[in-house]
């Protein structure tokens, strides 16, 4: 039932996309766009995977197998970034480099020159829209690659360090081997929220499939052609699930010592450790100080014509908690049946994670053509319930995550127990675990309500009239080229975003197996 | 609809507070599609595509001279347009108010407005400044106009719309999006004017010259100009005038460039129109022609045009702040406005034809 909940917009916008015939518009958008939204989907997803790998397994790799100054800080710093969605930093970093920003008009003013005498390099394209993705979504496989490098079997390191091979070849040849799995997971994630990016990629200029659709539906007002669109997207995305499957599967037999051992960290020389600090740090200011900060300086500088945001808080409050109090249910009705091995619970544990991979963009979509088929309008309740649904679709995933976790922890006798004291299931379910789960359940209510409030497209899609969330507004200001209105849901945002990595890296920190200080 | 669960009933009670914001009034919260409408006489529910603060200012001032309450939303078009779609009979809009012909257009089309028959506004509005009908009225002018870097262009290269895709250009054009309405309004006029295939080469021609991608609004080719990248963009005119009276850096900005209002010596440069209309369903229809009628009257196109510098359209209003920086005397086009309309979904795909993103 929830796996079903859940499902209905997936399958209905490939439905709709397969069946209907996509109007007028989408013969237009067949043979003069197509091309280009698949291209640039296609083009930022192989430029965002390329950066984000070099920027998060050479940092996970150093702060796990070395010791340089200010080591323990960047550990969970590097994590920060996570707090901030794409659009935001590409909002602060199209002001920073464009024309007017600061850095060029220094350049100007300094130079004489004028803007097309010198190269500066500009964000409103493909690199810039994989950068500032790459900015966002780096931590995913930060976290999973560094999870790798510390669960990793010391001995077969030690192995090659005894036969001779430098630290360079134990990285390249024995442990990122050994780690690829996880870091594809990793990777797999992060070019899923790629994929489902709106806000950037719209900001900067850059047709992708997720932008197609929510153009399709609102200049051209053609559901059909969007869900023709959305079919070629979850065709990519479900792409990308596959190569993970394939990496993951051809790993299989690679850890062949699973000997415990503690990870001691080589200390590096203080010029190595110096350039191993600099270059987190370069990591750190570049992803989040430097965008963030912008941000602020904006929101100082135009303090005093600020616009109001305090309704669209209230907003962001009642559609963000009402979309996080649907997925938390089902969340926790996954979490629950998670013992449970029969094809229904797998059935929608799958369910689940299917919402996870697809874009907000092709949800909304669903919801949409659900309303239309039953008659029902996209105003007040209607609207919010179509809202809240859309969200828990694409997120109960994540909120089920801790409470899995949390009952993963307990021991299995406290279940026995229960069973051999004749309690029924549902009883054994109520009393035993979900006491357990709900552990979890702090974490997984906040990152569920803040993965809805960060969320673009389907809010944009589906909100009530009159009920602009606070990226909603973020948006409206940043298109409407006014910036430092924009700044402020912004940071709001990225603060509210915060909270759950700031939780996160705290659970890390106490979670390290093998890690002695 | 029937809701059952508490969780809905609470959605439910939440989502009643979902109607027009009351300014400047208490902002308390109205709902008019969920509450049996118990409203005093003198109200007036405004739709408003635009966001500007002396809109405010002027519901106001109207309020105060008639005491008619005003309520109002505003939003993009796109939404207001499926906002009353889903809203059909039951939607409180009196008055739609949007700044742009080819937008007008699209509420007409879709049947949410009714036609109104005004001496006042037939006598106050030219008649290529209004519907034939009377489902939309213009109240403000708004020009797309050329600007220029006057180190790099002299001002006969740039006196017809054509020059931005004559190869003298090459590298030099900045341009924003075509999605952007006003680009879409500009080719409903160009495509009738010039027919198809020379208005879709005029737009290959002009993506040739493209110094960079489309981006940003119309102030951020103003920017672009004045930092040197491209040296010709096209504008609406009050980007300019309001960047004149602007901070120091927006003034230092634009003095160092020039507008030119292209077609003076053929059929006109392009005019476009902030404009409203009477709701189809309008619950206070009095109430909503009364609101056109001032808003064509010395207060009215005062309020509307002084902080967006829009062009009073009515003869004889005082002219807002700053206009007094574009020629005096200029020759507009004379054109059916709802032809922008018709011609949008044409105009997006010459453009998207063109590559022009």
């Amino acid at each position: 039932m929830a796996g079903l909940i859940i499902a209905v917009p997936v399958f209905v916008t490939l439905i709709a996309g397969l069946v209907n015939g996509g109007g007028d518009a989408w013969s237009h958008i067949r043979d003069t766009l197509l091309v280009g939204y698949t291209g640039g989907t296609l083009g930022m997803l192989a430029l965002t995977g390329i950066m984000i790998l070099i920027t998060a397994v050479p940092a996970a790799w150093l702060v796990t197998m070395y010791q340089f100054p200010g080591r323990g800080v960047f550990e969970w710093l590097l994590i920060l970034p996570l707090a901030a969605p794409g659009y935001v930093l590409a909002y602060a970093y199209a002001d920073l480099m464009g024309l007017m920003g600061p850095f060029q008009v220094a350049i100007r003013d300094v130079t004489g020159l004028s803007a097309r005498d010198y190269w500066f390099p500009d964000m409103r394209n493909l690199p810039g829209l994989a950068f500032v993705l790459t900015c966002a979504l780096y931590p995913y496989v930060y976290l999973t690659a560094r999870a790798a490098f510390v669960s990793q079997s010391v001995c077969a390191l030690e192995a090659a360090r005894s036969l001779g091979a430098s630290s360079f070849r134990r990285f390249w040849q024995v442990a990122l081997p050994a780690a690829r799995p996880a870091i594809a997971a990793g990777l797999a994630l992060a070019l899923m929220e790629a994929a489902a990016d709106y806000g950037a990629a719209e900001y900067l200029g850059v047709p992708t499939l997720t932008f197609g659709i929510v153009r399709a539906w609102q200049s051209f007002g053609e559901p059909a052609a969007a869900a023709r669109l959305a079919l070629v997207l979850v065709a990519i995305v479900i792409g990308l699930i596959l190569a993970e499957r394939y990496t993951r599967g051809r790993a299989g037999s690679q850890q062949s010592s699973t000997r415990w051992r503690t990870v001691s960290r080589a200390r590096l020389p203080l010029g190595a450790g110096l350039a191993a600090s600099a270059l987190c740090g370069l990591i750190f200011l570049v992803a989040f100080v430097l965008p963030v900060s912008r941000l602020v300086w904006l929101v100082m500088e135009s303090r005093d014509s600020i616009a109001p945001i305090g309704r669209a808080l209230f907003n962001t409050l009642i559609l963000a908690g009402s979309g996080a109090a649907l997925a938390f249910v089902l969340a926790l009705v996954i979490a629950l049946t998670v013992r449970q091995s029969g094809l229904v619970a797998g059935f929608a544990r799958l369910m689940a994670s299917t919402g996870y991979a697809i874009p907000g963009a092709v949800l909304a979509l669903g919801a949409l053509i659900v309303m239309g088929q039953l008659g029902l309008t996209l105003t007040g309740a209607g609207a919010i319930f179509a809202l809240a649904w859309v969200y828990a679709s694409r997120f109960t995933t994540s909120g089920a995550e801790p409470m899995v976790a949390a009952l993963g922890r307990a021991p299995a006798s406290m279940g026995y127990a229960a069973e051999s004291l004749g309690a029924s299931p549902l009883r054994r379910a109520v009393s035993v675990d979900l006491p357990v789960a709900l552990s979890g359940a702090m974490a997984g209510a906040l990152i569920l309500f803040v993965e809805s409030l960060k969320e673009l497209p389907a809010t944009l899609m589906l909100r009530p009239f009159n009920w602009d969330t606070l990226s909603v507004r973020a948006n409206a200001y940043a298109t409407d080229e006014r910036l430092a209105a924009a700044a402020l849901p912004s940071l709001l945002i990225t603060l509210a975003g915060l909270l759950p990595v700031i939780l996160l890296s705290w659970r890390l920190s106490r979670s390290r197996p093998g890690d002695a200080e | 609809m029937k809701w059952y669960t508490p969780l809905a009933a609470a959605v439910a009670f939440v989502a009643a507070c979902g109607g027009p914001t009351e300014e400047p009034s208490e902002p308390a919260a109205v709902a008019p599609e969920a509450t049996a409408p118990a409203e005093p006489a003198g109200v007036l529910n405004v739709y408003s595509a635009r966001h500007y603060d002396s809109d405010k200012e002027m519901y106001r001032k109207f309020e105060e001279e008639t005491g008619i309450r005003v309520r109002f939303r505003e939003s993009g078009t796109a939404e207001l347009l499926e906002a009353m779609k889903n809203e059909g009979d039951n939607s409180p809009a009196d008055v739609i108010l949007s700044s742009d012909a080819g937008t007008l257009y699209r509420f007409m089309d879709a049947g949410l407005m009714q036609p109104v028959d005004s001496d006042v506004l037939s006598e106050r509005i030219p008649e290529h400044f209004r519907d034939p009908e009377g489902h939309w009225f213009g109240l403000a002018k708004r020009l797309r106009v050329i600007v220029y870097d006057p180190d790099r262009v002299q001002p006969d290269q740039v006196d017809e719309y054509a020059d931005l895709a004559s190869a003298a250009f090459e590298g030099e054009v900045c341009m924003r999006s075509s999605t952007n309405i006003y680009n879409l309004s500009l080719m409903g006029e160009l495509v009738d004017r010039l027919g198809e295939e020379t208005a879709a080469a005029w737009a290959r021609s002009v993506v040739a010259n493209f110094a960079r991608q489309p981006q940003g609004g119309d102030t951020t080719q103003i920017e672009a100009i004045a930092a040197g990248q491209c040296s010709v963009a096209l504008v609406n005119h009050y980007y300019w005038v309001r960047m004149t009276q602007g901070s120091d850096t927006q003034r230092n900005t634009v003095e160092k460039t020039m507008l030119s209002f292209p077609q003076q010596d053929s059929w006109g440069t392009h005019v476009n129109v902030t404009g409203a209309g009477v709701a189809a369903n309008a619950p206070h229809k009095e109430a909503a022609i009364q609101f056109i009628e001032w808003l064509s009257g010395e207060e009215g196109q005062f309020l509307l045009t002084t902080e967006t510098k829009e062009i009073p359209l009515v003869e004889g209003a005082e002219m807002p702040v700053g206009l007094e920086r574009l020629p005096s005397d200029f020759k507009e086009s004379v054109f059916p406005l709802n032809t922008l309309g018709e011609n949008q979904a044409r105009a997006q795909a010459i453009y998207d034809r063109a590559g022009w993103n």
